[in-house]
């Protein structure tokens, strides 16, 4: 797989929102390049909770993505499970998203390309996914992203967002194969953290003001 | 056994070429299942519930022959940590390539990933 070190693309996208930095001052998104590449983390990167958290994202996508998935065999789905299937197969023209093939039409479910970024993104430290959105301009197959959040209480902000924004950036390209143009993100709510990983979408937040 | 050899002309069916991209499709890595649409879904309800499976089903799959060329509609689910574009792309080469194996059609594949399931 063509792992995605799109050095080109991420320096293009750094320079057009100006760079996304982690709380200490270091990039995100040169954080997670080192990280992928498999950089042993420098004196400054072990010491520090923003860069150990980018490295670990970068980790656990890369985790999931090559996991290569041995070939499990759908159980053989109900009654009430094949129509429901049949009923949201039936994508309608807007529900789908264009994937580049040099084939022929290949379309993607937009449903399920937003739940895979949801996925990926509750699967970080620190942050959970509420909706998320993908919008493709006609005869384009790259994407704008937005996707709301729920941070920890207490997490750096700024941090957060820089993380999901290469989290979603990492995962358009790697898991769904649509190329990330920006990525909107809006922290929505905070939660405490002694419910974390307990409840999911455990909106308890505190009026936590930072 | 007449005079010289009589013109044959082959025509093959949507419901053969169907069968073949169904059974090429199942096979590509990271692809989970096909996946049918209602109608589909329904016709193979009543079948269960009536008793009689006619044929084996071509699922997910729809095909139709023009001439010397066909349009095959593939949709398809695949699993977290096989990329989507990497995946339709596959099952379009493939299946196009079975087909002209098979068949000498020229074959135009659109491929849908209807589902990721994300375990």
């Amino acid at each position: 797989m063509a792992v995605n070190r799109l050095s080109g693309s991420d320096l293009h996208g750094a320079s057009e929102w100006g760079s996304e930095s982690l709380a200490c001052g270091r990039d995100a998104a040169t954080a997670w390049d080192r990280a992928e590449v498999g950089v042993t983390p420098d004196e400054h990167e072990r010491g520090c909770p923003h860069c150990a958290a980018a490295f670990a994202d970068a980790r656990r996508l890369d985790s999931v993505v090559h996991r290569m998935s041995n070939a499990d065999v759908e159980p053989p789905p109900s009654v009430m499970d094949r129509v429901m299937a049949a009923v949201r197969t039936d994508l309608r023209p807007h529900d789908l998203l264009a994937l580049d093939s040099p084939h022929g039409p290949a379309r993607l479910s937009r449903p399920a390309a937003a739940a895979v970024l949801r996925n990926v993104v509750d699967r970080m430290g620190g942050v959970r996914a509420r909706s998320c959105r993908i919008e493709q301009l006609d005869g384009r197959d790259d994407a704008d992203v937005t996707i709301t959040v729920t941070a920890r209480f207490g997490v750096d902000l700024a941090s957060v967002t820089a993380r999901v924004r290469q989290m979603v950036l990492a995962a358009g390209e790697q898991a769904l194969g649509v190329p990330v143009r920006r990525v909107d993100i809006e922290v929505v709510d905070v939660f405490d953290s002694s419910v974390d990983g307990a409840v999911d979408g455990a909106g308890g937040g505190k009026d936590g003001r930072r | 056994m007449t005079h010289g050899t009589p013109p044959v002309r082959l025509h093959v069916g949507d419901a053969a070429v169907a069968r073949i991209a169904a059974q090429r499709a199942r096979r590509v890595p990271g692809v989970v299942a096909l996946r049918a649409d209602l109608a589909q879904a329904l016709l193979g309800i009543a079948d269960a519930v009536l008793g009689q499976e006619r044929t084996p089903r071509t699922d997910g799959v729809k095909a139709a022959v023009n001439g010397d060329s066909a349009e095959v509609t593939v949709t398809v689910v695949t699993r977290l940590g096989h990329n989507c574009r990497d995946v339709a792309r596959a099952v379009q080469r493939e299946v196009a390539d079975e087909i002209a194996r098979h068949t000498g059609l020229q074959v135009q594949v659109s491929v849908t990933v209807a589902d990721i399931l994300l375990d």
